[in-house]
């Protein structure tokens, strides 16, 4: 349960950065008639929405080695 | 130890004398082709072919980014392969599924590599992508979704896929025994963390595989929705750059999988039926680019704009004629060398057959006149140089025609092997690619501008050829060291 919660909140984390990224940090969508639409309103913002491709994926990583819930976890296999 | 090492299967952990060797040479091309870039980084760009279009009458893409499209578009048949075998249930192409999904990582990480040296200030364009770039640009998804996306979605599937055997790894004393248990992070092959790494599995390529179809889409953008470039501003651009990007890619994975077959001696597992599996669909894959590319040509000739005219013609009968000949030829005689094996033996198809010597004379020779013609032009011409002599195209020719009649004389072998014509035709359609990599990036340039400047020329120079090869020579090994440590096919219980 605690697994498939963190990987449902990475999922959602991801996808939300990379939404919040393109339409509210980055520069704005539009006809350009100015500068502004050619800069970034933030900083970086590509950075972010990257991170939030990133995170998506990680889920997947999450989600195989997040130990059941409960804390039993495995040790090594040798 | 030496007695456990051995008991690691498909020769991971073993070193032998031919192995450092091979490793040897790699590293002194790739030490060769820092050198070169080496010299690029102190003298600047002007050490290469590269120079303003119009202005300079040059290119400002060449190699690096030809290379570059090139190396995106092999990545594309590890992980949808990989994503296909999982989501298709096929079964039986599963002991390619790890070459596929390692050619997608290293491929991948060549691209990136390839697009550094195109920048004059490679440091300050990797920081201003990340601080200024425009989610709305082609060139954005490119670096993001194909070079950070899809390379990091690749490593995640292919880190999870590898966990199962490196867990059956971990139980066999070795030396690599520590990186097997990092590697495993716990897994112990239990039916319940079978069922979830199945089903973590089956939507990471139910992600994946709209993902790698977006991130190449928009490399073809990239040229596509340029308007002002006769050549590139074409819809087809992004199918075609897709099409073009699984015909690479499966082409060097029938490749790949052949000399795994061949030097692990593993006839059984990677069987012929793989390769009749994978030669059908790339032999699909090209009808479809042929297609393509006839209806473009057909398009562009017939009602095109003068200098979208012009430009076909120069890609046709002018200056890139020899190119795209050679590329459409190793198209054509890569795609009959796939369907060979199929011709059923009821129909008469007569294969033209050659004596061993005359081929053997017929391929030093080609090799020959290629050189010859390398020394000549101090590098491979891809448009005459304004002013320039004569070339001496006949040359090219010469070198085109003996190419096809030594691959001609191993017709016969085609018709025999699948796993042969598999591999022929996956390097007959590579260096179709590169051709036609070659053709989408420089003639636009040189003869497509729509401003009143002459035709241009772009010619290659030795530290272009260097870098190029030094990056081909990095990919070998890091497949080949990875291949050393890491069981390159799925690892049976029994083994």
């Amino acid at each position: 349960m605690m697994r498939a919660a963190w990987t449902l909140l990475l999922v959602v984390a991801g996808f939300a950065l990379q939404a919040v990224s393109y339409f509210f940090l980055a520069a704005p969508l539009g006809v350009p008639t100015g500068p502004v639409y050619s800069n970034p309103r933030v900083p970086f913002a590509p950075a972010v929405f990257i991170l939030g491709v990133m995170l998506v994926f990680l889920a997947a990583v999450v989600y195989e080695l997040l130990p059941e819930s409960g804390g039993r976890t495995h040790r090594g296999t040798g | 130890m030496s007695v456990q090492v051995q008991r690691l299967p498909y020769g991971v952990g073993r070193f032998q004398v031919g192995f450092w060797l091979f490793i040897l040479v790699l590293l002194s091309v790739v030490g060769w082709g820092i050198y070169a870039y080496s010299r690029q980084l102190v003298e600047g760009l002007v050490v290469t072919g590269l120079r303003d279009i119009g202005t300079m009458g040059g290119a400002a893409w060449g190699l690096y980014i030809a290379f570059d499209v090139y190396f995106v578009g092999v990545s594309f048949a590890g992980i949808t392969m990989a994503a296909l075998i999982r989501l298709l249930r096929l079964e039986e192409l599963r002991p390619v599924s790890r070459m596929a999904e390692l050619l997608t990582i290293v491929a991948l990480v060549l691209a990136a590599f390839s697009v550094l040296p195109d920048l004059g200030q490679p440091v300050r364009g990797i920081v201003n992508l990340l601080r200024y770039a425009r989610p709305q640009s082609p060139f954005f998804g490119t670096f993001t979704l194909v070079i950070s996306g899809y390379l990091f979605a690749s490593l995640v599937y292919f880190y999870l896929d590898g966990r199962r055997d490196a867990a059956l790894l971990a139980r066999i004393p070795s030396p690599l025994q520590g990186f097997y248990r990092l590697w495993a992070a716990g897994y112990r092959d239990t039916p319940a963390e079978r069922e979830r790494h199945h089903r973590a599995a089956f939507w990471l390529a139910i992600a994946i595989v709209p993902l790698l179809v977006t991130a190449h889409s928009t490399l073809g953008f990239v040229f596509g929705i340029q308007s002002g470039r006769p050549g590139w501003f074409s819809t087809l651009q992004a199918p075609a750059f897709v099409v073009m990007a699984g015909v690479s890619g499966i082409g060097l994975l029938l490749v790949i999988a052949a000399v795994f077959r061949h030097v692990l001696g593993e006839r059984e597992r990677l069987h012929e039926a793989i390769f009749r599996w994978l030669g059908g669909l790339l032999a699909l894959l090209v009808l479809v680019y042929l297609y393509f590319t006839v209806a473009e040509l057909l398009t562009t000739t017939y009602t095109g704009h003068e200098t979208e005219v012009r430009l076909t013609l120069a890609l046709l009968t002018g200056p890139y004629a020899w190119l795209f000949w050679v590329s459409m030829g190793a198209l054509v005689l890569g795609l009959v060398a796939l369907l060979l094996p199929y011709v059923p033996s009821v129909v008469p198809v007569r294969v033209p057959s050659f004596r061993p010597a005359f081929t053997r004379a017929a391929g030093l020779a080609a090799a020959g006149a290629g050189l010859l013609l390398m020394i000549h032009r101090h590098g491979p011409r891809l448009a005459p140089a304004a002013g320039a002599g004569p070339e001496p195209e006949w040359v090219g020719w010469v070198l085109a025609g003996l190419a096809v009649v030594f691959v001609l004389s191993w017709f016969p072998l085609f018709a025999r092997s699948v796993v042969a014509a598999g591999v022929a035709g996956g390097l007959l359609v590579n260096v179709a690619a590169v051709g036609k990599r070659l053709l989408i990036v420089v003639p636009s340039q040189t003869h497509g501008t729509l401003l009143p400047y002459g035709p241009g020329s772009y010619t290659p120079t030795w530290v272009e050829y260097s870098v190029v090869a030094g990056l081909f020579a990095l990919g070998t090994l890091l497949y080949t060291l990875f291949v050393k440590v890491f069981p390159i096919m799925e690892v049976a219980e029994e083994q």
